[in-house]
């Protein structure tokens, strides 16, 4: 049983034809290390606050292209939060002017089908476990990037990024993942990863389109991490065949992903479902 | 597929798209019609392989040395990595690895940054030696402290390389060694600098923006030398400089010693033009600080380099030497 509340500041999105993501308070808003009873200042910042504004911005440039425009961002924040807290985190979602169309308000334990139920494309944490969990258990997900240098947020600018091992792989390399070790219970979070990111590469393809090659709110990308340069260039023909061009593309064959990262910047990081990739060799 | 070396631990080498292949045709298309049309174009002619461009026979020997350096030392990732670093557009990606496929490279890593600076990725890459035809990125690479040299496309005569010994040449003053020489030729005419490098022929010349490739070559072919390798090394490098032996060379020779490197050979032109020396060496490539020598090894058909550095450079704003000189002692890796 959730409990939505619709967020009386935000113009509400047509669900069925935005793009459905649901954010965790968490991410949001950092969770308070005492909680202290009647307090009602604003809630703190949280990792996610750069990739809110950033959505803001690519909703108001495709609104500016565009009054009745309905490939929008819809934000649901996801909450988990004790019931004395809801009031805070609308005021405090208010307080900073985010562009957030619901609040869910559910125990950890209906989360999941609170997703599955209210047509969430994608399900964002900062927290790399919890997506994998998602992924492992069906629910579309992805990580919302941690930028270690607050000076270097992008604010302007949405950047998201697509695993190339995932777009790209075969039945040959699940069972290549197999054979290196990888559970059941992993590869179903590769499963997942590879069936949930055509429909959303789609809806950011044809977002991509509303917008110039150049000066575009939103930035698209694709890291292949651990596979070959041809697996790199099967995801680049399929995301093509699902009409996302990408912007950047970055094959590591192995290297270490966080300092490349940290250049790329991404707030969107759709991951593979697997966990420790460090250290992984590459394979074909 | 064997193992790709971590960043850390392999000679990495990053590379332009435009230096690796030939892209000019793309180029002018890019230069008169804008990126748009640019794209479309790579798009539309995805399954032409680009020829090679003026880097890819060093691209090629850097592979044969790997090749002899895995069958001596399977487990080590002392190898050479080459990236392609390439500021384009994704779009053009599939033309990119269509091309690398269809010339057989080695080359696994690739940074396309959409239209931004690749310098970030240079570093995260523990980038040893960058190649670009863009100067303007030559110069912000060496300003990291990064080697780098700018490349361009050579005319029709090219001399033939060898395929299995990589030869690489170098200048001296403003390459391996520091300016500081040049500035005096430069200030005070050739008299002056031969007093002056007589003066101080005792004294270490500073390090240059290659020095640190230099050593990894020579680390490289200390590792063939312990198999007993030194008469088939497949690495072979130059000194070629301007300085002369009966003078002046003695301090550059000197300086090499102290560092701990060498090159298998010196040769001192005392002045002469280097053209016609290195048409004898066939290096797969050159170093240098001065445009007028790149000109000249490359109208004879050696591939040239131009490394931005130093007082011999002609700045569109008349800049100070002193401020285009980088203290180069801690880029080694």
């Amino acid at each position: 049983m959730d409990s939505m509340v619709r967020n009386p500041d935000v113009k509400q999105r047509d669900a069925a034809q935005a793009v459905v993501v649901a954010v965790s308070s968490d991410a949001i808003f950092t969770p308070e290390v005492e909680q202290v009873h009647g307090a009602t200042e604003p809630l703190r910042k949280g990792d996610a606050f750069s990739f809110m504004k950033a959505i803001q911005v690519v909703n108001e440039r495709l609104l500016t292209l565009n009054s009745d425009e309905t490939l929008l961002f819809d934000v649901i924040l996801l909450s988990n939060d004790s019931e004395e807290k809801h009031s805070r985190i609308i005021a405090s979602a208010k307080h900073y002017g985010l562009d957030i169309g619901r609040f869910c308000f559910c125990n950890k334990e209906d989360s999941i089908e609170s997703l599955q139920s209210n047509n969430v494309k994608l399900f964002l944490s900062t927290d790399t476990n919890d997506v994998c969990k998602a992924l492992q258990k069906g629910v579309p997900a992805a990580l919302l990037y941690h930028q270690t240098d607050p000076h270097h947020q992008t604010e302007d600018q949405l950047k998201v990024v697509f695993s190339g091992d995932v777009i790209g792989s075969s039945e040959e390399m699940l069972h290549g993942l197999r054979e290196q070790g990888f559970t059941e219970t992993q590869l179903q979070g590769f499963k997942t990863a590879k069936g949930s990111v055509k429909e959303f590469a789609i809806l950011m393809g044809e977002m991509r389109r509303r917008f110039g090659l150049e000066g575009s709110p939103l930035c698209t990308g694709l890291m292949t991490a651990w596979s070959s340069r041809d697996v790199c260039a099967s995801a680049l023909k399929t995301l093509r065949g699902w009409g996302l061009l990408v912007d950047e593309a970055f094959c590591l064959a192995g290297a270490p992903r966080s300092p490349i990262l940290n250049l790329v910047r991404p707030h969107i990081i759709c991951l593979d479902g697997l966990y420790h990739m460090e250290g992984f060799t590459a394979m074909s | 597929m064997w193992g790709i070396p971590k960043p850390q631990n392999a000679i990495t080498i990053a590379v332009s798209s435009r230096v690796l292949f030939n892209m000019d045709k793309e180029q002018q298309i890019y230069e008169q019609k804008g990126m748009e049309d640019y794209l479309k174009y790579q798009i539309e002619h995805e399954m032409e392989p680009f020829a090679p461009g003026p880097a890819f026979p060093f691209v090629k020997a850097l592979e044969a040395v790997n090749t002899r350096l895995r069958e001596l030392y399977p487990e080590s990732e002392e190898l050479f990595d080459v990236v392609l670093m390439t500021n384009s557009h994704a779009h053009a990606g599939l033309r990119l690895i269509n091309t690398i496929n269809h010339h057989q490279l080695f080359i696994e890593r690739f940074c396309m940054t959409g239209g931004n600076s690749p310098i970030g990725y240079l570093k995260a890459y523990h980038t040893n030696l960058y190649l670009s035809a863009d100067p303007m990125k030559v110069r912000e690479a060496l300003e990291e402290g990064i080697a780098a040299a700018t490349m361009f496309n050579p005319p029709e005569k090219r001399t033939e390389v060898s395929e299995t010994q990589l030869r690489v040449a170098f200048d001296g003053d403003a390459v391996l060694f520091s300016d500081e020489s040049e500035r005096i030729f430069k200030a005070h005419g050739l008299d002056k600098f031969f007093e002056h490098e007589k003066t101080h022929e005792n004294t270490l010349l500073d390090h240059g923006p290659l020095k640190g490739f230099l050593e990894s070559l020579g680390k490289l072919q200390k590792k063939f030398y312990a198999k007993d390798q030194r008469l088939d090394c497949p690495i072979r490098t130059y000194l070629v400089t301007a300085r002369s032996a009966a003078s002046s060379g003695t301090r550059a020779l000197k300086t090499l010693r102290s560092w701990g490197l060498e090159t298998d050979e010196a040769l001192f032109l005392a002045g002469a033009p280097k053209g016609p020396m290195l048409e004898k060496i066939r290096p797969h490539i050159f170093f240098d600080d001065q445009l007028f020598h790149v000109e000249g090894a490359s109208q004879l058909g050696t591939v040239a380099a131009h490394v931005p550095y130093g007082v011999a450079q002609k700045l569109p704003q008349q800049k100070p030497a002193k401020e285009n000189t980088k203290d180069f002692s801690a880029a080694t890796k």
